[in-house]
């Protein structure tokens, strides 16, 4: 099997992870038009949760499924004790508040589980190779995708299909019109930001077994999901999807060509992107 | 005058800090990372700008000082000014990108950037020295054709040399936040529409006050190298810029004397705190967040209305009217 | 080019996406004189300031101001030729000083001269004739220490006009000058405005069609993005389409 296709579906699986963490932070800027700099920590917990919860006996499963409700439950109860007090004031405060709170978190992690990273396991049924012909690919990358990608259908559906979703999309564009329409918006802004927290974390489980757990790794998603959503244009949900696959497809090539280099590549794709697009690939002005 | 509190402030605290503090090098680090708060504040407090990449140029500050060092034969000296250009030609290019872009998406850009930095320093070890840094880098003393000026030798000594450094860039810093372009910044930082709208060119004072922001920032980069002796990676960790937003933010955005106060505050807390806890860290997210939600001025804020409430108990007669001052 | 006419728009059009804001406006504005632009919501009115002021960019059309084409030129640019405006929704430097901020304005229009790195803003740099003489006629002298942002609606509004005077412009581009103002601030805002007109060129967005009517040359009507009529207030009050674009009812004001 040719190493350039390996390589590009690796890079999909990473992409559509990139999507999952970059999708929430953008839906929840153009509602809240609020930059979520603790977004990353959510992925951090989510990955650690998951660490902790099969460390414990529970099955990845399991995991799959309550992590992000918890995650979800941190995010809504940040978002109505503390964020909510900020939006008044000027942006700068909206990030450094989550900065704020990023930084309590990621010290919370390392004194539950210690400064250096540990490993997640593979879970029983997905361990293993695919093989059809020439096509050799771990099963659980191949389960990854497939998550991700239900996972995007299900949020489409749930943006452009259902009430909540046409809420979410009517107060991107006016908060006050939505709020005059007799829908609670300090409501719906807890539970979409509940809702940006729960797919970062779903990124964190997922990537877990391919990537473990570390304290730090909080950041480097963050700067990930900025790149993703810069590229495919800040607001627009096909944006994030493409730039996802976009910025995990050139990883992963570059991975094979240049390998130190491959992470760095990510930021100078970005920086190709905003000289050429500066609103991003599908970007429409928030 | 208003103007001299500042500056008078920031020669007390300097003459005071070897009176007070027993390690020359820690004395230092709290004027290097002053030196870093400055430029950020320039950004932060008078321009608007929130920028998660001053970590990209205190790290090329010190890989410039260290290389000019080691591998040229250009004496100290210019060595700091060849980081004080690289940092500010840096933050050009960075900016010339970054500035066309409003509000949170410029926040978002320097960050994407700041990483960017970090893994090209990490890719280009030949420079950079990779994930080692760069090692050995000398502490010469100051010479001109030959004579020793100041030797740099001892931890106190070096000290006597960064205040010198940080107390003309103060003084510089202040002449150019009172100045006619200073004062532009606050009205961008107030309202850019209008300062539009009234004729300046917005996009072309940020990048001229980031140009200056990156080149005191990469100073201090320098500065630490060469404290250190070393150029490590470490320097262009995401962690350097957050640290430095930290400090402007604690100590009090908008007041350069107060960015004094936010490195005194951070680096004393590390040194005691550290000892104590090594998860202090946290403390300082907890105070982010209560200076978020209601110290917005910081420090120098509390420190401001503390003196005004003292000075309100001695004068019972007449009023007193209080500033409510929004940053 | 002719001189008689001081701003010249021809053919101005602004689309948002599939959305038209304007479909092709021609506006012509002489010389001092004040010149109204009214009609009701929606009609595209300060969209059109946007396009002259350089707030924002045309689509299509061009603009010409003294003479010079202006219509790729930056907002900021055009008030070095001579244009400066006020904003419908208040817009000043809210910490600022209502003196710093009449000086920023007064700086703008030599706006290089502000990457001064050096000097203060203070003697000969201060601006402090044109701000003095702008404060006396806001009638704001007692407020020149004071931000701003803690004035009062109807001192905001004033200080708005004085941000466009400071410029020392040609033309001035109020929109909305007196939206919000309770009535004795507004007989005020209405002598500042015709005094203006004797000294400068003005054009006008207003709904308070008292002002409209007693104090403009001409009045071009805007109805969903182009223009209606344009005339003597007069012509325009007993125009029959005007007054279907505003329901019969609006334009009953003014002394005439």
């Amino acid at each position: 099997m040719s190493v350039y296709l390996l390589q590009t579906v690796n890079g999909i699986g990473i992409g559509m992870l990139y999507f999952l963490l970059a999708v929430g932070l953008s839906i929840v800027f153009g509602l809240l038009r609020f930059v979520n700099f603790a977004h990353g920590v959510f992925y951090l917990l989510g990955a650690y949760f998951c660490f902790e919860a099969v460390r414990q006996g529970m099955s990845f499963w399991a995991a799959l499924l309550i992590v992000p409700l918890f995650v979800a439950a941190v995010g809504w109860v940040a978002e109505k004790t503390l964020l909510r007090h900020v939006y008044a004031k000027p942006h700068e405060f909206h990030i450094l508040i989550t900065v704020g709170v990023a930084l309590i978190i990621q010290e919370l992690v390392i004194v539950q589980w210690g400064p250096l990273g540990d490993s997640v396991a593979v879970p029983s049924g997905l361990e293993g190779v695919v093989m059809w012909g020439d096509f050799i690919y771990p099963k659980y990358r191949l389960f990854v995708i497939a998550v991700t990608g239900g996972l995007a259908v299900l949020l489409w559906w749930v943006l452009e299909g259902t009430r909540l979703g046409s809420a979410v999309r009517a107060g991107s564009e006016s908060p006050e019109m939505v709020s005059l329409l007799g829908i609670n918006v300090f409501r719906l802004f807890s539970l979409v930001f509940a809702l940006g927290a729960a797919t970062a974390a779903i990124a964190g489980v997922l990537a877990a077994p391919i990537r473990g757990v570390e304290p730090f790794m909080g950041i480097e998603a963050l700067a990930v999901a900025f790149v993703v959503v810069v590229v495919g244009g800040l607001g627009s949900f096909t944006g994030a999807l493409v730039g996802g696959i976009l910025i995990g497809v050139v990883q992963s090539v570059m991975s094979t060509l240049w390998p130190e280099g491959a992470r760095l590549m990510i930021y100078v794709a970005m920086a190709a992107v905003l000289l050429l697009r500066p609103n991003g690939l599908l970007g429409k002005r928030g | 005058m208003r103007r001299n509190i500042d500056i008078a402030v920031a020669l007390g605290i300097v003459v005071a800090l070897p009176l007070l503090l027993s390690s020359g090098s820690l004395a230092s680090e709290v004027l290097i990372y002053a030196l870093a708060v400055l430029g950020c504040n320039l950004l932060l407090g008078y321009t608007g700008l929130l920028s998660f990449g001053q970590g990209i140029f205190f790290g090329l500050g010190s890989y410039t000082f260290g290389l000019v060092l080691t591998r040229t034969g250009l004496p100290m000296p210019l060595a700091l000014v060849a980081s004080i250009i690289l940092g500010g030609l840096a933050a050009g290019l960075v900016g010339i990108v970054s500035i066309r872009q409003k509000g949170t998406y410029f926040v978002m850009l320097t960050l994407a950037f700041a990483q960017m930095f970090y893994f090209l320093a990490y890719s280009v070890p030949s420079l950079t020295g990779g994930d080692n840094g760069l090692l050995n880098i000398p502490r010469p003393p100051l010479s001109a054709f030959g004579v020793v000026l100041w030797d740099n030798t001892t931890a106190w000594q070096f000290y006597a040399m960064v205040a010198v450094i940080f107390l003309l860039v103060f003084v510089a810093l202040h002449r150019v936040t009172t100045s006619i372009f200073g004062r532009t910044l606050l009205a961008i930082r107030d309202n850019e529409v209008r300062a539009s709208a009234v004729g300046y060119n917005v996009p072309r004072f940020k990048l001229l006050a980031f140009v200056l922001s990156g080149a005191v920032t990469a100073l201090a980069g320098a500065l630490n190298a060469m404290m250190v002796g070393v150029a490590p990676l470490a320097n262009a960790e995401f962690h350097v810029s957050e640290m430095i937003l930290v400090m402007t933010v604690i100590g009090g955005a908008g007041n350069l004397a107060a960015s004094l106060i936010g490195a005194l505050f951070y680096v004393l807390a590390a040194d005691w705190l550290s000892t104590l806890w090594p998860r202090w860290l946290m403390l300082l997210g907890v105070l982010l967040v209560i200076i978020s939600l209601g110290m917005q001025r910081g420090l120098w804020g509390l420190i401001e209305d503390g003196f005004l409430a003292l000075t309100a108990r001695f004068k019972r007669t007449g009023e007193i009217r209080v500033e409510e001052k929004q940053v | 080019m002719s001189t008689e006419f001081l701003l010249e728009a021809r053919q101005v059009t602004k689309h948002y996406g599939k959305f038209v804001a304007l479909g092709g406006v021609d506006l012509r504005v002489r010389r001092n004189t004040v010149h109204s632009v009214i009609g009701p919501n929606g009609a595209g009115k300060t969209t059109l300031f946007h396009m002259l002021t350089g707030t924002l960019g045309v689509t299509g059309g061009s603009i010409a101001f003294n003479g010079q084409d202006v219509t790729r030129e930056p907002g900021h640019v055009r008030v070095r030729k001579g244009m400066a405006r006020s904003f419908q929704v208040t817009s000043l430097f809210p910490t600022l000083t209502v003196r710093e901020n009449l000086r920023l304005a007064a700086q703008g229009v030599n706006a290089r001269r502000a990457f001064n790195l050096w000097r203060s803003p203070q003697g000969h740099w201060s601006c402090a004739e044109m701000v003095d003489r702008v404060i006396e006629r806001l009638g704001l002298r007692n407020q020149e220490r004071t931000a701003a942002g803690s004035l009062s609606h109807g001192q905001q509004r004033r200080l708005e006009v004085g941000m466009a005077l400071a410029a020392e412009p040609k033309a001035i581009f109020l929109d909305e000058p007196t939206s919000g103002m309770g009535i004795d601030d507004l007989d005020d805002m209405k002598t500042l405005i015709a005094d203006l007109g004797r000294d400068y060129t003005v054009v006008l967005i207003e709904h308070n069609m008292g002002i409209v009517m007693d104090i403009s040359h001409t009045v071009t009507v805007m109805q969903q993005g182009r223009v209606l009529v344009e005339g003597t207030p007069q012509s325009v009050r007993d125009d029959e389409r005007v007054r279907t674009a505003y329901l019969g009812s609006m334009i009953t004001g003014g002394r005439k």
